[in-house]
């Protein structure tokens, strides 16, 4: 790519995510969204292969539907209240056609079908974009209109995500695959706690950033697009593999790593809603992601030679991994003993 | 509580940095050390908890356990020292501080006052034996045993938490001293019926019931000799003492709870045993033996009686070093003619004499003779459920007689009878692996002669 474009797109996202979080206008936060949109496409599309143009074109094309989705629930708004103030989303219409619109920028269930597609086609570091970093803006907005949303609705979108965010990633060998289901069960989290403890939603959304973002790095360091490659990776980075099987058992929600404080703090909040059923369902459901979580762990490092040795070894890089990267996987690993000083924090 | 934890936590820089040719001897020094220093728990108190703090306190339930985690550290990386030897350093220095990591949960898990902490510790243990099991183990089905190994934990600690979660918003603390003059679950609604369910289901996995024991027999198999031990002496205790802590919350149970559990936990001790007598498999043999030695454990922690905790108590500490050690024996043979099966490791007393004098005791205190505390804990059991219900005496006695007929086959088809003809030339027993067996043998010996140590009565 043009040395010039990358800093124009960088700038491009910053801009339309900033001016999505920190708008108070409905056609404000919707002009960062389709900023951020058109920002990101030639970053998804930028190797040229019909695989990413693909992801490229139903990326867009999910983006558009539901940006046009969000400006007609802000008209819908406007017309029958006569203001354009995001926290003022008081029209039941808007309030669901709004649901739909983050739930397709999200990726919630039962409209998550592009998410996978669109990250299997893109590159590690834009798919690390992708579920990070664009799925800010519009849970942002769903923050700010929290309390006019429809509790049933979004728990139940909430459960079928985490269900089907599990299960569908049950049978995959793609790495990136993998973490577009585990993103999806984890908008589940989010999406479960949002009404009752907006800051709750964003704390989990904050660690699940920080834990996948950890993964994302490690598993662009080790160049592993699927889970054979992982296995033979072991050489590569020793120090890193290793680390990589705790974040990715921190992302499954173990005690005693980072990934538990979310759901700890989740359960608790459920629960004092008197929702226990929706916490035991979405616990148990948290399970079916452990399973692919931890066969990615295995791969990672459990099985390494000399246990099987039957294939080609790949030998260390010279570079070590970066700062960030060991950053991130610290953070990811062990945030947990300081949870009540984040929870005081966020 | 500090005193010991944060030594047990700086066994870790010293398995990382020790100088290659002491790392055994500095570990091993270091952590008998902390387990000669934890004795001092066991001192008796005229108050309820000693070193009580805001998150820890020891009563006499805790410090018997404690003291038995503190001594098996020392035990395990012993243990480990061959099956390590042909390993590059570093990957021995990850497996020590794997197994050093455990033991800070451990710790925590026994003695804290705090139930949620109580659950991440117990919770967290669980990795280090994930990464014990899976990537120290020979076989590949160590993949499918450390699977089996989180899901039965995991699936039966999540409805834990939620109780665990449940309890707090209830009653606004998870101070266990405070919850226990509550009891939460008195009531008969089903709500209490399922809460009790869920807390005591987690504990009944860990321990483990017959029925939801799969995942250990697996996990013995597969593990090395330091997670078997670890599993064997230690796990399967943080069961045992969460079923005992959670009893004493939960008050007196309904029958509801009471019946299917205990029923399950004798059948299991009966069933377990007599699987014990058709295993091919020499570790799996004494898991199934550990299985339904905790059944006995189970069954007395349900009926909720002094005698019936002291019993627990004192199989709890005793099988712990009991099995650990035929664990040890077995890892003997193991090394020596690579094969658990007891059709292909016959006859090794000629081979191996001294050895054979330790698995005589071994077995002797697992069919529980007289001047072992083993007995003792199972008289103890065997009256209070006597007590209880007459007619479980016909469920406990029997076990009691395949117990002994099953140790007694295990020590004759190792030890008696003709060398098998593959067997041409074996290696002698070592110092370390004498000292090893003493080692676990001393402290079963010793306690008969004061087994107030272990036999906590609950305050």
């Amino acid at each position: 790519m043009n040395p010039h474009t990358t800093p124009v797109l960088a700038i491009s996202l910053a801009l339309g995510t900033t001016i999505t979080i920190s708008s108070n206008h409905w056609v404000l936060a919707w002009t960062g969204l389709e900023i951020n949109t058109l920002a990101i496409i030639p970053l998804i599309s930028k190797s040229h292969h019909p695989r990413a143009v693909e992801a490229a074109t139903k990326y867009f094309l999910t983006q558009a539907a539901a940006s046009a989705l969000v400006l007609f629930s802000s008209i819908t708004n406007a017309w029958a209240t006569g203001q354009w103030d995001i926290t003022q989303l008081n029209h039941p219409t808007s309030c669901l056609l709004l649901t739909a619109a983050i739930a397709i920028k999200l990726g919630l269930v039962p409209f998550h079908f592009w998410f996978p597609e669109v990250l299997q086609g893109s590159p590690l570091m834009t798919a690390l974009l992708l579920s990070t970093l664009m799925k800010f803006p519009p849970l942002t907005l769903l923050l700010m209109t929290s309390k006019s949303l429809n509790p049933t609705l979004l728990t139940a979108m909430a459960l079928a995500s985490a269900a089907l965010g599990g299960w569908m990633g049950l049978n995959q060998t793609q790495t990136r695959k993998i973490l577009a289901f585990s993103s999806i069960s984890h908008l589940g989290w989010i999406a479960i706690i949002l009404v009752y403890n907006p800051k709750l939603a964003l704390l989990t959304f904050y660690l699940y950033t920080i834990m996948t973002s950890a993964v994302f790095m490690a598993l662009n360091k080790i160049k592993a697009l699927n889970l054979s490659t992982i296995l033979t990776s072991w050489t590569k980075t020793p120090m890193l593999n290793a680390t990589l099987m705790l974040m990715l058992l921190s992302l499954a929600g173990l005690p005693p790593l980072t990934g538990f404080m979310p759901k700890w703090l989740i359960i608790q909040e459920l629960i004092k809603q008197e929702m226990t059923p929706a916490a035991m369902a979405i616990a148990m459901l948290s399970l079916l992601s452990l399973f692919f979580y931890l066969r990615l762990a295995y791969h990672s490092t459990i099985t390494l030679p000399p246990n099987s040795s039957n294939h080609m070894k790949q030998w260390y890089t010279s570079k070590p991994p970066s700062t960030p990267t060991a950053i991130l996987a610290s953070l990811s690993i062990l945030l947990l003993p300081l949870s009540p000083m984040i929870h005081a924090i966020v | 509580m500090l005193k010991i934890i944060l030594p047990t936590v700086m066994v870790l820089p010293t398995a990382l940095l020790s100088p290659p040719k002491f790392l055994w001897t500095s570990t091993t020094t270091y952590s008998l050390l902390i387990a000669t220093l934890s004795l001092q728990w066991l001192i008796p108190t005229y108050y309820p908890r000693k070193f009580l703090s805001n998150w820890t306190g020891i009563d006499q339930i805790s410090s018997p356990l404690l003291v038995l985690s503190c001594w098996l550290l020392p035990l395990m990386i012993m243990a480990s020292q061959n099956h390590l030897q042909q390993e590059p350093l570093s990957r021995k220095r990850v497996f020590i501080s794997t197994l050093i990591a455990v033991q800070p949960f451990i710790l925590l898990a026994f003695s804290t006052t705090e139930l949620a902490l109580f659950y991440i510790a117990f919770e967290a243990t669980l990795i280090p034996t994930l990464i014990l099991i899976t990537r120290w183990g020979n076989q590949p089905e160590r993949l499918s045993a450390g699977t089996y190994l989180l899901f039965y934990t995991l699936m039966s600690s999540l409805p834990l938490l939620i109780t665990i979660m449940h309890l707090y918003v209830k009653i606004g603390t998870l101070h266990l001293p405070t919850l226990e003059l509550t009891h939460p679950t008195l009531s008969t609604s089903w709500t209490s019926v399922l809460s009790g369910l869920a807390l005591l289901t987690a504990f009944m996995v860990k321990a483990p019931l017959y029925g939801l024991h799969l995942w250990l027999p697996k996990a013995h198999v597969e593990a090395p000799i330091a997670g078997s031990m670890l599993l064997a002496a230690l796990l399967l205790k943080l069961g045992g003492y969460g079923i005992m802590r959670v009893t004493l919350l939960m008050g007196p149970l309904s029958n509801l709870l009471h019946y299917p559990f205990l029923t399950l936990a004798l059948w299991g001790a009966l069933m377990t045993s007599s699987i014990c007598l058709r295993q091919t498999d020499l570790k799996s043999l004494i898991a199934y033996s550990s299985v339904s030695h905790m059944g006995l454990v189970i069954a007395a922690g349900m009926i909720q009686t002094h005698w019936s905790f002291s019993g627990a108590m004192i199989l709890m500490i005793s099988h712990g070093l009991t099995s650990s050690m035929l664990f040890c024996l077995a890892n003997t043979n193991y090394e020596r003619t690579h094969s658990r099966i007891l059709l292909l490791t016959r006859g090794l007393q000629p081979l191996l004499p001294l050895m054979a004098t330790w698995w005589l005791l071994a077995n002797l205190a697992n069919m529980s003779l007289p001047p072992t505390t083993n007995l003792m804990a199972e008289l103890t059991i065997m009256v209070t459920l006597f007590n209880w219900s007459a007619l479980t005496i016909i469920l406990t006695g029997t076990a009691t007689l395949l117990t002994a007929s099953y140790t007694l086959f295990m020590l004759l088809v190792t030890q008696r009878g003709q060398i098998p003809s593959h067997i041409t030339s074996i290696q002698n027993s070592t110092t370390r692996e004498h000292l090893l067996m003493t080692l676990h043998i001393i402290p079963m010996l010793l306690l008969i002669l004061k087994p107030e140590l272990i036999s906590g009565t609950p305050l």
